[in-house]
C-alpha cells in the first residue's frame, strides 16, 4: 500500500493539491486575521481619540467649575457663577461617556471611576459648601478660598485626566504599533505562503515533467521508432506508478511484435528454403527419374529393332533390364515419398525407448544384415520423446548406410548413445569406407551420391530424409569420419519427460528398408 | 493557532488582573448607593491637617470593624466649608472643636469657664440644627501662639499682649482662615489690641518651618501638636482666655445616628480613649516620624483593643 501512496501519479497529485490547497488556506487566513486586526486597531485609535475628546470636555467642565466658583466667592456676583452651574449640570454625562469609551480598558475604566469620585468630591465637599459659604460670610469664604485646597483638588484631577489621555494614546499607539507588526509579520507569512506555493507548484510541474512528461515522450519516440520498423526498441520500466505501466505495456507489445516478426521471417525463410528445396528437388528427381526411362526407352528400341532376330533369352534380358530400371524408379518414387511425408509435420510426440525402436529398424534390415554377414552390436539406449515410425527409419537409414557402404570386410556396426544436456546423443560407428570430410556437409542433401550408382546402388535421399528426421525432432545430425577408417554418424534426440509406457506394445510398422 | 490562543489568554488573564486591581483600589472610596437592606454608609468627613486626619481613620476604623460601613472624606477644609458641606447634606459627620464650633460656626464670643459648659453649649447649639454632638474627647486641642526661644527673649515676650513689643508689628504665620476667625487675628485684634499684627498665611503644619527661618514672628499652633516640643517653642500666655477649651466633639447628622445602630457607642468608645499624650503621640508619628495617619490609628486602636 505504501508504494501505491508514493508512487501513483494520481494520489501524489491529489496530495501536492492538497498540500496546495492548505497553504493557499493558510495564507488567506492569516491574511483575514491580520485585515481585522487592523481594522480593530483603528476603530480601537478612533475610540480612543473620541475618549481623548470627552475626556477634554470634562476637563472644561472642571475648569469652569473652578473658575465659576472662584469668580463667584472673589465678586460675589452671582452672574460669574452661571459657568459653575452649567458645568455642575453637564460634567456627569461627559463623565458618563468618558467611562463608555474606555469600556474595555478595565485600567482606564478605573482611573474614569476615581476621576468621577474626586470631582463629585470637588463638587460636593468643596464648591458647593465654599458658595454656601460665601452666600452668608463671604469674607469667610474668601480666606479659605486663599488656602487653595480648591485649585490643589483642581490640579490633581487635571493631572489624573493628563495620565489617562496619556495612558489612553499610549494604548491606542501600542494597539496600533501592534496591528502594524501583525500586518507585516501576515504579510511576510503570507508572502512566503505564496513562494510556497509557487515552489511547490515549481517542484510539481519538474516532478510531473520527469516522471509524466519525459516518460511519456520517450514511449511516444519509442512508438515512432517502432512505426519506422525497429521492433528491439525498449524504454525504461522500472517505475511503479501509472507511467511504469504505460511503459511495461509497451514493452510487451514490442516483444509481441518482434516475436511475431520473428516468427514471420522464421516462416518466410522456412517458406524460401523449403521452395527452394522443392525446386531442387523437381530439378534433381526429374534427372533421376529420368535415366531409368531413358534406359526404358533405350531397351524398347533394342527390342523393336531386335524383336524378329532376337532369341528368346536375348528379349528376356532386356525386359529384365526394363525392370531394373522400374524398380529403380519406384523405389526412387518411394524415398520421395518419405522425404515429404516427414516434411508434412503430422509426426507424433511420445516418450519411447530407443532401444525399441531400433530393434524394429534392425528386425526391418534382417536380410542385408544376414546377406553380408554384419556384425551389428547395441549399447544401452536411453529413453526418448518421438515419433516412433520416423525414428525407425533414422536407425534404419543409418544402419543400413553402415552395412551398404563397406568393403570387402565384414561390416561392423555399433550403436551407442550419451545423455548431456538434457539430449540424448546417438552414435552410429561402422568400419566401412569412410566419408572425405569435405563432403561431410553434402551428404546430407537430397540426391548427392558421392559414389556411383554402379557401385553403391540407393535413391541418394536416405541421408537427406534422416536430416530431416533428426531436424523434426529438435536435433542436429553430422557425420564424423576419415576415408578409409569408417564413419560414425552423430545425432540428438530430446529426452523423454516420463519413463516410456513398458513393456512396449508390439510394434507392426511397416518400414521398408530406404537405402536397402 | 495555539499561539494565538495563548496570546489570547493572556491578554484575557492580563485583562482580568487590571480589572481586579481597579476593583480593589475602588473599595475603600467609591461605595456604591447602600442597597435595600443596608442603611446608607456614613459620609465622615475631617478638616485639613493631621489631627482630623488621624481623628478619621480612628472613628471609620472603629465604625467599620463594628459592620457599619464607612466613606471617609479626608482632607475637606476649614470648620466653615465642612460644616457648609453638613448643611448641603455632602457629609454624614466630622470631628470637631467645641470651641471652634462656639466661636466660629455659632459665631459666639463669650468663652465658657468650663469644657464641660462649652460642650453644653455647643451641643445645644447643634441639636438646634439637626446635628447631635457626641461625647467629647479627654484632650483638648487648644489654638496657641508660639514663638522661639530666641524671639522670645530678644523681645521679652511672656503673654500675647507682649506681642506688641515686636517693632513694625508682629507676622504671624497662620492657616488662611486665622484671619477671619475671631479665636484669630479677629480676637487678637480684639482682645489683646494688636492692631500692628499681620497674619501670613501658611498651610496648617507649615508655621514651625517658617518659624525656623525667621519668616515669621510668631505662630498659630495647635496644644497637641507633635512639633510642639517645649525646648524649641514658647507658648505664649493667653491671659484674657482668647484661646477657648478645644475638645473634640464629633457632630452627627440625626438621621444618620437615628438610621444606623451602635454608631453613637462605637465613636464614644473611641472618643473615651484619645487623651492629649495620646493625641499628641499619634500626631508626632505622623508628622515626624512621617507615618501613615491610617496605620497609626489602627496600631493606637488595636492598643487600646476597639479593633
Amino acid at each position: 500500500m505504501r508504494t501505491i501512496y508514493r508512487r501513483s501519479i494520481t494520489i501524489r497529485t491529489l496530495l501536492v493539491g492538497g498540500v496546495l490547497a492548505a497553504l493557499l488556506g493558510a495564507a488567506f487566513a492569516v491574511l483575514v486575521v491580520a485585515i481585522r486586526e487592523q481594522q480593530e486597531a483603528g476603530r480601537a485609535a478612533l475610540r480612543s481619540q473620541r475618549a481623548i475628546g470627552a475626556g477634554s470636555a470634562l476637563e472644561t467642565s472642571l475648569v469652569n467649575l473652578e473658575n465659576g466658583v472662584r469668580g463667584y466667592v472673589a465678586s460675589g456676583r452671582e452672574r460669574l457663577l452661571e459657568p459653575f452651574r452649567v458645568a455642575r449640570r453637564t460634567y456627569p454625562a461627559q463623565a458618563d461617556r468618558l467611562s463608555r469609551l474606555v469600556a474595555d480598558d478595565a485600567r482606564q475604566q478605573a482611573a474614569v471611576r476615581e476621576i468621577t469620585t474626586g470631582l463629585d468630591d470637588y463638587v460636593s465637599l468643596w464648591a458647593l459648601p465654599l458658595v454656601g459659604l460665601a452666600e452668608e460670610r463671604r469674607d469667610v469664604a474668601q480666606s479659605v478660598l486663599a488656602s487653595g485646597t480648591g485649585r490643589e483638588r483642581l490640579d490633581e484631577l487635571r493631572a489624573q485626566l493628563a495620565e489617562l489621555f496619556a495612558r489612553e494614546r499610549a494604548v491606542a499607539a501600542e494597539r496600533e504599533r501592534r496591528a502594524d507588526r501583525r500586518s507585516s509579520t501576515a504579510v511576510t507569512l503570507g508572502l512566503i505562503g505564496m513562494g510556497l506555493v509557487v515552489l511547490v507548484a515549481i517542484g510539481m510541474w519538474l516532478s510531473l515533467r520527469r516522471s509524466v512528461l519525459r516518460p511519456v515522450e520517450r514511449v511516444a519516440a519509442a512508438t515512432r521508432e517502432v512505426a519506422d520498423g525497429d521492433l528491439a526498441v525498449h524504454v525504461p520500466a522500472d517505475r511503479e506508478d501509472e507511467i511504469g505501466t504505460l511503459a511495461r505495456s509497451f514493452n510487451e507489445m514490442t516483444d509481441a511484435l518482434r516475436r511475431s516478426r520473428e516468427q514471420l521471417d522464421a516462416r518466410t525463410l522456412d517458406l524460401e528454403r523449403s521452395n527452394h528445396d522443392l525446386e531442387q528437388y523437381a530439378q534433381m528427381a526429374s534427372h533421376d527419374l529420368q535415366a531409368p526411362l531413358a534406359t526404358i526407352d533405350l531397351y524398347l528400341k533394342l527390342i523393336d529393332r531386335r524383336l524378329s532376330d532376337a532369341s528368346e533369352e536375348e528379349l528376356r534380358e532386356l525386359l529384365q533390364g526394363i525392370g531394373g530400371s522400374t524398380d529403380r524408379m519406384r523405389s526412387l518414387v518411394r524415398d520421395l515419398l518419405h522425404l515429404a511425408r516427414v516434411g508434412r509435420g503430422d509426426a507424433k510426440r511420445e516418450p519411447l525407448d530407443a532401444r525399441e525402436v531400433l530393434d524394429q529398424a534392425l528386425d526391418n534390415l534382417a536380410g542385408p544384415i544376414a546377406e553380408r554377414g554384419a556384425d551389428v552390436r547395441t549399447m544401452p539406449l536411453p529413453a526418448v520423446t518421438g515419433d516412433p515410425g520416423q525414428l525407425c527409419l533414422l536407425f534404419q537409414n543409418l544402419v543400413g548406410n553402415a552395412i551398404k557402404f563397406s568393403d570387402g570386410d565384414t561390416p561392423r556396426v555399433e550403436i551407442s548413445a550419451s545423455v548431456s544436456g538434457g539430449e540424448a546423443q546417438f552414435a552410429v560407428r561402422d568400419n566401412g569406407i569412410g566419408i572425405d570430410p569435405t563432403h561431410a556437409e553434402r551428404i546430407f542433401q537430397p540426391f548427392q551420391r558421392l559414389h556411383g550408382e554402379d557401385r553403391y546402388e540407393g535413391t541418394g535421399i536416405g541421408l537427406a530424409i534422416c536430416q530431416r528426421i533428426v531436424a523434426h525432432h529438435g536435433g542436429r545430425i553430422w557425420a564424423e569420419s576419415e576415408v578409409g577408417s569408417g564413419s560414425t554418424f552423430r545425432f540428438t534426440l530430446p529426452l523423454a519427460d516420463e519413463p516410456p509406457p513398458s513393456p512396449a506394445p508390439p510394434r507392426h510398422q511397416p518400414t521398408p528398408a530406404a537405402a536397402a | 493557532m495555539t499561539r494565538r490562543l495563548v496570546f489570547l489568554a493572556a491578554l484575557v488573564a492580563a485583562a482580568l488582573a487590571l480589572a481586579a486591581c481597579g476593583g480593589g483600589g475602588d473599595d475603600d472610596r467609591d461605595s456604591p448607593a447602600g442597597t435595600a437592606s443596608k442603611p446608607a454608609p456614613i459620609r465622615l468627613g475631617t478638616k485639613n491637617f493631621t489631627e482630623q486626619y488621624i481623628l478619621g481613620e480612628l472613628y471609620a476604623q472603629a465604625l467599620r470593624a463594628k459592620g457599619i460601613e464607612v466613606e471617609l472624606k479626608s482632607d475637606i477644609g476649614s470648620s466653615e466649608i465642612v460644616d457648609q458641606a453638613m448643611q448641603i447634606g455632602s457629609l454624614d459627620m466630622y470631628p470637631e472643636y467645641i470651641g471652634v464650633l462656639l466661636s466660629e460656626i455659632a459665631g459666639r464670643s463669650d468663652r465658657p469657664d468650663t469644657a464641660q459648659a462649652a460642650y453644653e453649649e455647643a451641643r445645644q447649639f447643634q441639636r438646634g440644627r439637626g446635628y447631635e454632638l457626641l461625647a467629647m474627647t479627654p484632650f483638648s486641642d487648644s489654638n496657641a501662639i508660639a514663638v522661639t526661644p530666641a524671639t522670645a527673649e530678644r523681645y521679652g515676650l511672656r503673654s500675647i499682649a507682649d506681642l506688641r513689643k515686636v517693632p513694625g508689628g508682629a507676622r504671624i504665620g497662620a492657616p488662611p482662615e486665622f484671619r477671619t476667625r475671631f479665636e484669630g487675628l479677629v480676637g487678637l485684634r480684639s482682645r489683646y489690641g494688636l492692631r500692628d499684627a499681620r497674619v501670613r498665611a501658611l498651610p496648617i503644619g507649615k508655621q514651625y518651618a517658617a518659624l525656623d527661618r525667621g519668616t515669621v514672628d510668631a505662630a498659630a499652633v495647635f496644644t497637641t501638636d507633635g512639633m510642639l516640643d517645649e525646648d524649641e517653642y514658647v507658648i505664649l500666655e493667653d491671659p484674657r482666655n482668647l484661646f477657648s477649651f478645644q475638645n473634640v466633639a464629633p457632630v452627627v447628622r440625626k438621621a444618620a445616628l437615628q438610621r444606623t445602630k451602635g454608631l453613637a457607642e462605637a465613636v464614644d468608645a473611641v472618643s473615651a480613649t484619645l487623651t492629649t499624650e495620646a493625641m499628641r503621640s499619634m500626631n508626632a508619628e505622623v508628622d515626624l516620624d512621617g507615618k501613615d495617619p491610617a496605620n497609626v490609628a489602627r496600631a493606637f486602636l488595636q492598643a487600646k483593643r476597639l479593633l
